[in-house]
């Protein structure tokens, strides 16, 4: 059987795999819901801490994301949009996939940080971390990580918030 | 027309090889072949949000290997919520991983931020204030310096320019985990920010930027902005002692009159009354 002449060049194989690494590899997402991981989270009118918040986000609260722009990302969120930074969102996985329609469409938002994924441009990581707690037994990690175990959720600080007679 | 499908697909891949499918291989690679070109703009690269954190977090192990940390669930709760309340509005509400107050058991009077967002505030600062919203404008204050990055500013600009020089030689060898000379110069990272925070404490420019943000984002979540001038005056009445946050200020008076000063533009809070009320509930 003789196979068509495209079949026996390289080239084309080559372009076949890369059309395949091109349409399923990480492309921003568009439209994209993402799970707020962060507590105390609110929503804000324009892409910085300076306006009045919408309103809060909890965590665990999904958003859909409309728009990137630096370090935030523009939101719906219970058909309000406004704007939420990017530390309120889990960090991406490595090697993790994004939706197809991101891809066609050209999507804004860039899941993928390079500041993140990029180990290589990194100086101080957690594996860096690990070494030095080794090196130095003495030092309270343990201790460090109650200390960030102990988490105020939204609900409750809002109680808090209402019953000092604070701004909301 | 070979050459043009070639470039075609050079150019259908550019994209995968910037962004990178698991990032880490493309990136040592490219990262690798262009390592000395590299360094130049490598050593002008600020400290990135995640490394501020993981600086903060061994700070913070650091202090507490010096400290212990005070077991009240409560209190301790209570001090996260009063410092939830200020830097939610904070210039700086949500660094890497948020804010986290802790309550450390000695009766020196002093508070510390490390970088990337943990605080603590001692037992004997604690006892100090009178009412919460002074311990809101302590941790105000400390919230302060971790939104001005004062703390992560303290390493050296030679040590930071090293450790992004040798994070970079390490790209091609990343899977083989850190380098000595990498958790080394964290280690004199950790001493720079160390002996800022603890020993000697922030410049006097720091210390008025951190307490005139302290003004501002108590005004903004509702507290009396003149708590930061009455917690200022008792320290300046105790200015003779030594050690504790004295250490770590520069001389009070002085920041005192600035406080002051600004203080009078705002409006005192109302409703103070049922802060007093569940401040004094706590047991100090």
């Amino acid at each position: 059987m003789r196979h068509p002449a495209f079949v026996r060049k390289p080239v084309w194989w080559l372009m076949v795999l890369g059309l395949a690494v091109w349409l399923l590899g990480p492309a921003p997402g568009w439209g994209e819901t993402l799970k707020v991981a962060q507590p105390n989270q609110s929503l804000y009118p324009s892409a910085d801490y300076a306006g009045t918040p919408i309103g809060p986000v909890p965590m665990g609260a999904e958003v859909n994301v409309v728009q990137q722009a630096g370090e935030w990302y523009k939101v719906e969120y219970q058909g309000k949009t406004g704007w939420l930074p990017r530390q309120a969102f889990p960090q991406p996985q490595t090697g993790s996939k994004f939706p197809l329609g991101g891809i066609l469409f050209g999507g804004p938002v860039k899941e993928t940080k390079s500041d993140e994924v990029a180990l290589a441009g990194k100086g101080f990581t957690p594996e860096v971390e690990s070494a030095y707690s080794q090196k130095h037994p003495e030092m309270q990690f343990a201790q460090v990580d109650r200390v960030e175990a102990t988490r105020v959720d939204d609900a409750q600080l809002q109680v808090f918030i209402k019953e000092g007679g604070l701004k909301p | 027309m070979r050459r043009h499908l070639i470039w075609l697909l050079l150019a259908m891949l550019a994209p995968n090889l910037v962004v990178g499918c698991a990032g880490v291989d493309y990136v040592s690679v490219a990262h690798s072949g262009l390592k000395v070109a590299g360094k130049a703009v490598e050593a002008s690269r600020p400290i990135s949000d995640s490394e501020e954190y993981y600086v903060g977090r061994a700070v913070a192990a650091r202090v507490l290997s010096t400290y212990p940390l005070y077991q009240d669930t409560q209190l301790t709760l209570y001090v996260n919520e009063v410092g939830q309340a200020v830097a939610r509005k904070s210039s700086r509400p949500n660094p890497y991983r948020g804010y986290h107050f802790a309550v450390l058991d000695t009766t020196e009077i002093n508070a510390f931020a490390c970088p990337g967002g943990i605080i603590f505030i001692t037992r004997g600062l604690l006892q100090t204030c009178a009412n919460e919203d002074e311990l809101a404008a302590v941790l105000a204050h400390e919230v302060g310096h971790v939104a001005n990055k004062d703390g992560i500013n303290s390493i050296s600009k030679a040590r930071w320019t090293e450790v992004l020089t040798t994070a970079g030689t390490e790209a091609a060898k990343q899977f083989a985990g850190p380098a000595g000379s990498l958790v080394t110069l964290f280690e004199g990272s950790i001493d720079d920010v160390f002996k800022t925070i603890v020993v000697n404490g922030y410049s006097r420019s720091a210390e008025a930027a951190a307490d005139q943000d302290a003004v501002n984002t108590l005004s903004r979540a509702g507290y009396d902005p003149g708590a930061m001038a009455a917690l200022l005056t008792k320290m300046a009445a105790m200015d003779k002692g030594s050690g504790g946050i004295f250490k770590t200020h520069p001389p009070t008076s002085e920041r005192l009159a600035k406080v002051k000063a600004q203080v009078t533009e705002g409006p005192p809070s109302k409703e103070m009354a049922p802060r007093t009320k569940r401040f004094q509930s706590q047991k100090l």
